[in-house]
Order: structure tokens, then C-alpha cells, then sequence
């Protein structure tokens, strides 16, 4: 019903048909509705941003444009053109290229290689490569996009921004295999840089423009205005309007959110907030890990701190030190008074602390098992007579949760795999509560690839659960996400914590604020 | 815009796929394949279904049944162990040569050393990290290695046949006893499995050893545990053999590892872990043996029995495996 808002404020349409556009495109997943018809047009020789939070849709759309997801219905047409796309390869053939978030790249071979792999044409003559002609092919295509990258360098010998160079001279040999300017989609291609890489990457972008078209995906909501002609906004798998490149961070954030931030979204009235307690719930001291140094933290009952930070922060891995699942290598954690041993998973369970991973289907359960299954694996003895297990008091049990947190299931005994994406984080929610001895719940991205309804449970659940006393870390999906559920937040720089800001109801930060900490 | 955030939960009904024919029929694939057999073998030879010739089967059956219970375990929590039957051709020799001194205790002995072996590869395979297959595959090498040395590579009489004797006597006059063993073994395991957590442990690590290691299971100890009970399995059936062949031999078990393999395999038990249970191994196992033991009746020389064991765990393997999900090949 929000699709009739496509607002057009920018130029008329030109005469050449758009390089690539989009009508209507689903896409289902088991559970979820990735794309509920997206239109979309990508003009000629433009940089078109594509906003949208989290479970938008982004990820799939950019993956149907490249042949790796087929979408159920809807048509891409390029250059006024209806294309099917069942490949990569296919989608080059139609000059359509994605340089992708995580680097594709064959880290122990050249660039040279790197570039020309997949599309080797006249570097391999009758199944021999032939380096001289591979190292020029290569160096064109690093002349065209004027980068001094050494085509013979060890590709692992780079740094980041100097690999996301070579993807983007890669994806240029699209150009030829079509004699149209091509289509290049660029999806989060800032989350890992500095600042000053980042400039270079946008004075790149500016240069593509001059013969093909971009697409530029960023959640970084003020560089996608600073670089892009306009902006397409996905909102649960629709398009849901676009705005010029004129407009403000904070206008395109209500376009993507669907709100004006007035609704109670992260049930800030079920907080209770009680006195200020004397001692810290947990107390962490100098930890040093692989990729965090030094970190002190305090987390109070009922307290919920969020931590954010941009990739290569050091937060994920911190959140998992706490639970015992990565090592660390000096400092110390408190919890209640007592120190915590963090050899293990084991040990931080029987501590009373619960851990919410990113990555629900291949971490935070296990697919194939029952939702009671998966409930009870942690708190085995809420379930069992000395070693013996009770199926009666499980089902009691499981039902229990499943009644209190609203949980979506045919039957207890369903495989959790069947459950759409927010009933299944449930259940992994509640593995940790069913035992009523969780004290510390570290949460690593809840959210992530949950729709609005689901969201909005899952932070009423978490609410309901400070309220009781449980003390929280989030690492949160956005940086509204942080802001709204957060009593305090914690930003995470290069492995460090450098600064703390205080987030009470009704006196939150902007994530501009946030934004200023984290670079 | 009016769109309200907090609308009602979005209507997501949970997708409910039903069980497919094909995936009914396979739960249910190693029982047909054992009635199936059974009828086919009746009626080329009507002389098969007969009290005797079932007794001799599944005396036959009994230690590979002990072998592929234990070694089902491993499998069950995404391993293999690859040790099984050159572990099994050790403690034969191990038990005729401790015989001598041991006595009454020799069985206890060889068993418990299995499992001492077991667990050095559970505890080689979780703390150095090292593929399960790459351990027992070295340790298959290093045991058929001492066999031989320990053996001066010959078959050693035992000392005193009536030591083994019990395990060749008959239950009511004709359940052999070594299957008797076998099936409490198959039974015990389940019975554990099935009542403690351990096999929500088993079955968790298997699907996703990170999901298990992030639930707080602990998961090494599990694994550990599972070679520790392949280990001693492999000791249990080298006595069962040492009671039918009066002897121990640094070679008697070797070709039972791909027998055992394809037990557990036709069984229905993923070989990437977490699906199955040890009674599907003993079925698996039946089928196995039945099919030894059919092949000359419908007049195939035994020669040929090891290109069948290859072909019938590509063949099960295939049927069971859900290969949709696997994004690698390995």
C-alpha cells in the first residue's frame, strides 16, 4: 500500500531507455518475503544510491541483478531490453558486474590473475597462460580506472582499499563482453575503509559515471547522499520512494524506517528503570583478544549497553570473549562479584550468561532439531530428573515459553528450520531464559534479517527481560537500533572502546553524534 | 506518511513442508531392504529360511554389528572412524596374547585398552584440531602396524578355548550369545541416547558443532566420548571373533571396515552427522551381512563381495544424503 509514493523531484526522463531497470520483483524465502515487488530504474551514466535498513530487501535485489538469486515474479529489462538472468555470467554477458562485500577476490594469486580470472580471452592460448599478454590485459584495466597497483603483487599483500580497486578494475572486464556501457554495483563498499579511502573510492565512483552507470549501496546514510545523483529507498521488500541527492540524512532515514521516530518502535514505556545499583553486574578490566585491546566495560542490572562500531571494530569478536568462544590473552571479567572463567562456552553458560549469535542459522541454532530440542539444549537439567530426560516436564516447559513469547509454531516438536526468521530468534531467546538463571545476555545483531513485527517483539522481549534485572550488551543492527534500545552506548574504534555516551529515554543521541566517535 | 510501525505482528505463518514420499521411504529403508532381501534370498533358495541358516546369519552379523554400532556414534557427531577394524585385528592379537596371563580379567583388559586407543584419537582429534578421518585414518596404519609386530605377523591359538566359550553358546537354544551382546550393546547406546541429553549433544554437534559449542554443549567432551565408545566397541568385537576363529590374527577384522562403513551408511545414518541412531546400524548391519552370506547362494562368486560394499555405500550414501544443502564437496 506504501508503493504509490514514487515521488519523482529529479530531472525528466531522458530519452535513451534506463540502463537497467526493475518492475515488480518477489523473491520468497521460506518465511520471509525478501522482495514484495520492487521497481527500480537505473539511468545512464548515473550513481543511483540504494538505501533501505537492514532485511530491506538490498542484499536480494542486488543478488537478483547479478543472476545468483532467480527472482518468483517480476521482470528486469536492460537497456529496453527483458533479460532473463540465470547467472553471473549471464549478467556480465548483459554488462552487469557487483563488486561485492565480502572481497571475492583469490587472495594467494596476483592481481594480474585475479582480473583476469573467469575471463582469461586471449591470456590463455591453447590452455598455456601467457603472463606478458595476462599482466596487459590486466593493466588496462587497472589504467582505466588510473590505479598504480602492481598487476604482479600477491593479492593478500594489499591492503583493503587497494583489493577493492583490483575488484572494481575485475568487474570492468564486463565491458568486454558488451559493446554497452556497463552497470556496476558497488554493495557497502565503504564499511571497511578509513576515511581517506574512502575519498579516493568516491572520487572512483565519480569516474565510472563517465561511461557507465552505478549502483551504490551504503548504510552510511550521509556518504550515500555526498556520492549519488538520487536515492531508491527499499523498505520490507518494496520500493518505497527515492530522494535527490540534495536531501538530508535525516529525510532519507524516515523514508527507510517508515516513521517519524514518534512511535513508541523500541517500547521505551515497559522500561522500568530502577535506582542505580552499587556494583556493576558485570565489570570488564583491560581484556585483551585477536582484535580488541585493553577494553573496560560496566553493564549494570538491568541495564542494556549497546556497543557500536563499523567493521574491524572489534566488537563481535569482544561479545564472544565474554561468552568464552574466542581467546583472549590478558585482562579480566567480573560478573557479580565473582570472576569469570572464560576458558569456554560451558563456563560462561553456568555463569548465567546467554549468548544471541549474528548468525542465526548456522550458529544461533541448530536447524534440523525441534524448537523443544533447541529450546532445552542449553539448561539441560530444566528438562531432565538427574541424567534422565523428561519428555513431560520438556513439553510443559517448552509450551510455557512458546505461549509466553508469542512463538509461532505448529507444534513443539517442529524442526526450527521451518520457522520463519523472528520466531526462530525467539527460540533462541528463550533457550537462554528457560532456566530463569540468565543474569548477562550478550546479543550480536537479534535483528539481523527480521521483519519490522519481528523486531519490534524481540525488543519488547528485551525490555521485559531489563526490567526483570537481566543485564544486556547489544551489538545492534543500525545505528538507530543502538540509539533506541540502549541506556548507554559504548563506541568500539580499532579494537579499543574510546567512547562512552549516555543514553537515557528522552535524551538520546542522533547517530550523527554516534557517527563523529566511530571514525 | 500514516504507515504505523508497531502494526500487528506480520502474519508469518510458519511454512510447514510435509515429508516427502521419497523421504518417508528412505526412514523406513534399511527394514525394507532387510524383508526384501530375506524374501529374495527364500526364493531362490527356499532352503535360506530356516532356523539354522537365520542362526548362522546373525551369529555371522554379531561382531560387525558391535563395530558399526560404536563407530555410528562417531558418525553421528559428523566424524568417521576409519580405525575400527584394524583397532578390531589388534585386539585379537592382544587377546590371545594376554590370554596366557590375564585370564577371567582378558576380555575387561582388551576392551578397556581399545578404549584407552579411542580416546587418545578423540583427544588427538579435538585439541590438535586434526579431521577426524585423518586421525583414524593414521591410526588404522599404526595399529595394523603393531598387530603385525606384536603378532611376528601370524595367527596366535589361543591358550584356552573355553575362555570365549560363552560367547558361542545359544541363548534358549537359538539366539547365539554374540548377537545377544551385540543387541544389548545397540541397546545400551540408544537407551542412552535416547534418555539423557547426550543425544540431544550427539545429534546438535553433528548438525552444527559452532550451534552446539555456542548452546554451551560440551562438545569435546562428547566427541571424545564417541571415539572412547568406538574404540571399546572395536575391542568387544575382536573378542567375538576371537571366540569363533579360537584364534587372534594382526589381519582377521581388516575387511570389516567397509562392511561397517556400509552398515551404518545403509542404515540410513548421514554421513555428514547428526541424522540416524544405532539401530538403523544394526538393520544397516543385517543387510550387510545377509547379503555376504546371499551372494553365493544366488551364485556370485565372493570375490566379488567388495565391489558390492563399494557400490552399496555410494548407492546409500546418495539416497540419503541431502546434497541440496552442501555448498562444498569435499
Amino acid at each position: 500500500m506504501t508503493t504509490n509514493l514514487q515521488t519523482e523531484p529529479v530531472p525528466p526522463a531522458p530519452a535513451a531507455p534506463p540502463a537497467l531497470e526493475v518492475r515488480g520483483l518477489v523473491k520468497h524465502y521460506p518465511g520471509v518475503k525478501a522482495l514484495d515487488g520492487v521497481d527500480l530504474v537505473v539511468r545512464q551514466n548515473e550513481v543511483l544510491g540504494l538505501a533501505g535498513e537492514n532485511g530491506a530487501g538490498k542484499s536480494t535485489l542486488l543478488k537478483a541483478l547479478v543472476g545468483l538469486v532467480r527472482p518468483d515474479a517480476g521482470e528486469i529489462w536492460v537497456r529496453g531490453e527483458r533479460v532473463r538472468l540465470r547467472s553471473v555470467v549471464d549478467a556480465a554477458n548483459h554488462g552487469i558486474g557487483m563488486v561485492f562485500q565480502e572481497q571475492s577476490l583469490v587472495p594467494n594469486l596476483t592481481a594480474a590473475e585475479n582480473i583476469v580470472l573467469g575471463s582469461e580471452g586471449p591470456g590463455v592460448r591453447t590452455g598455456i597462460y601467457r603472463w606478458s599478454t595476462m599482466r596487459r590485459l590486466a593493466q588496462e584495466q587497472l589504467d582505466k580506472i588510473g590505479s598504480h597497483i602492481d598487476p604482479l603483487a600477491r593479492t593478500d599483500s594489499l591492503s583493503f582499499a587497494d583489493r577493492q580497486m583490483v575488484e572494481i578494475a575485475k568487474v570492468l572486464r564486463i565491458e568486454e563482453r558488451t559493446s554497452h556501457p556497463p552497470v556496476i554495483i558497488l554493495d557497502e563498499p565503504t564499511s571497511v575503509l578509513e576515511s581517506q579511502e574512502i575519498e579516493t573510492l568516491f572520487t572512483q565512483v565519480r569516474r565510472l559515471r563517465e561511461f557507465a552507470s552505478v549502483v551504490f549501496v551504503s548504510h552510511r546514510l550521509d556518504e550515500v547522499l555526498d556520492v549519488c545523483d538520487r536515492v531508491a529507498v527499499l523498505r520490507g521488500g518494496r520500493s518505497v520512494g527515492e530522494v535527490s541527492a540534495d536531501a538530508e540524512p535525516a529525510d532519507l532515514h524516515r523514508m527507510m524506517i517508515g516513521s517519524t521516530g514518534s512511535d513508541d518502535h523500541y517500547h521505551e514505556g515497559v522500561a522500568v528503570r530502577s535506582d542505580e545499583p552499587r556494583r556493576p553486574r558485570l565489570e570488564v578490566r583491560g581484556l585483551c583478544g585477536p582484535s580488541f585491546r585493553d577494553v573496560d566495560l560496566d553493564v549494570h542490572a538491568g541495564e542494556i549497553v549497546g556497543i557500536v562500531g563499523v567493521h574491524g571494530s572489534g566488537r563481535e569478536d569482544l561479545c564472544r570473549a565474554l561468552f568464552g568462544a574466542e581467546p583472549t590473552t590478558a585482562g579480566e571479567v567480573v560478573l557479580d562479584g565473582a570472576r569469570l572463567d572464560l576458558s569456554g562456552t560451558r563456563a560462561a553458560c553456568a555463569a548465567g550468561i546467554g549468548y544471541v549469535p549474528a548468525e542465526r542459522k548456522t550458529e544461533g541454532m541448530v536447524g534440523p532439531m525441534s524448537v523443544a530440542d533447541n529450546m532445552t539444549l542449553t539448561k539441560q537439567a530444566a528438562r531432565c530428573t538427574g541424567p534422565i530426560v523428561r519428555p513431560g516436564k520438556q513439553a510443559t516447559l517448552v509450551d510455557t515459553w512458546i505461549e509466553r513469547l508469542r512463538i509461532r509454531t505448529p507444534h513443539r516438536g517442529t524442526a526450527i528450520q521451518r520457522l520463519s526468521g523472528g520466531n526462530q530468534q525467539k527460540v533462541v531467546l528463550a533457550r537462554w531464559l528457560v532456566a530463569g538463571d540468565v543474569r548477562l545476555l550478550l546479543l550480536d545483531h537479534p535483528t539481523r534479517g527480521l521483519d519490522i513485527g519481528a523486531r519490534s517483539e524481540v525488543y519488547r522481549l528485551m525490555r521485559e527481560l531489563a526490567a526483570t534485572g537481566v543485564a544486556t550488551v547489544l551489538l545492534a543492527d543500525s545505528l538507530e537500533e543502538a540509539i533506541g534500545m540502549s541506556d548507554r552506548i559504548v563506541v568500539m574504534s580499532d579494537g579499543r572502546a574510546t567512547a562512552q555516551i549516555a543514553a537515557p529515554a528522552g535524551a538520546k543521541p542522533t547517530p550523527l553524534d554516534l557517527v563523529k566517535e566511530m571514525v | 506518511m500514516s504507515t504505523p510501525v508497531l502494526a500487528q505482528p506480520a502474519p508469518d505463518t510458519p511454512v510447514v513442508a510435509r515429508p516427502t514420499v521419497g523421504r518417508r521411504l528412505t526412514s523406513f529403508m534399511p527394514l525394507i531392504a532387510l524383508v526384501v532381501l530375506l524374501a529374495a534370498l527364500t526364493v531362490v533358495d527356499p532352503g535360506f529360511f530356516t532356523l539354522s541358516s537365520l542362526t548362522a546369519a546373525v551369529r555371522t552379523a554379531a561382531p560387525l554389528v558391535v563395530l558399526a554400532a560404536g563407530a555410528t556414534v562417531v558418525v553421528l557427531c559428523g566424524g568417521i572412524d576409519l580405525s575400527i577394524a584394524a583397532l578390531c585385528s589388534l585386539a585379537t592379537v592382544l587377546f590371545a596374547l594376554w590370554l596366557p596371563d590375564l585370564g577371567a580379567v582378558t576380555l575387561a583388559a582388551v576392551v578397556a585398552a581399545t578404549a584407552l586407543i579411542g580416546l587418545l584419537q578423540g583427544v588427538a582429534h579435538v585439541l590438535l584440531r586434526i579431521p577426524s578421518f585423518i586421525v583414524t585414518l593414521g591410526g588404522m596404519s599404526i595399529y595394523a602396524a603393531i598387530a603385525l609386530v606384536v603378532s611376528d605377523a601370524g595367527p596366535i591359538p589361543l591358550s584356552d578355548r573355553d575362555a570365549t566359550h560363552w560367547l558361542t553358546l545359544y541363548l534358549a537354544g537359538v539366539l547365539p550369545m554374540a548377537f545377544v551382546v551385540a543387541l544389548l550393546v545397540v541397546g545400551v547406546v540408544s537407551l542412552v541416547l535416547g534418555l539423557t541429553p547426550l543425544g540431544s549433544w550427539v545429534r546438535a554437534i553433528g548438525y552444527s558443532e559452532s550451534a552446539a559449542r555456542l548452546a554451551g554443549s560440551p562438545v569435546d567432551l562428547v566427541k571424545v566420548g564417541a571415539f572412547t565408545l568406538s574404540g571399546a566397541c572395536a575391542g568387544l568385537a575382536a573378542v567375538m571373533l576371537v571366540s569363533r576363529n579360537f584364534s587372534g590374527s594382526p589381519t582377521m577384522a581388516d575387511n570389516l571396515l567397509l562392511p561397517a562403513v556400509a552398515a551404518i551408511v545403509v542404515g540410513g545414518t548421514a554421513i555428514t552427522g547428526g541424522h540416524g541412531s544405532v539401530w538403523r546400524s544394526l538393520a544397516g548391519a543385517l543387510v550387510v551381512t545377509l547379503l555376504r552370506v546371499g551372494l553365493p547362494i544366488v551364485g556370485v562368486p565372493s570375490a566379488y563381495e567388495q565391489i558390492l560394499y563399494g557400490a552399496i555405500i555410494v548407492a546409500a550414501v546418495a539416497l540419503t544424503l541431502d546434497r541440496s544443502k552442501l555448498l562444498v564437496i569435499k
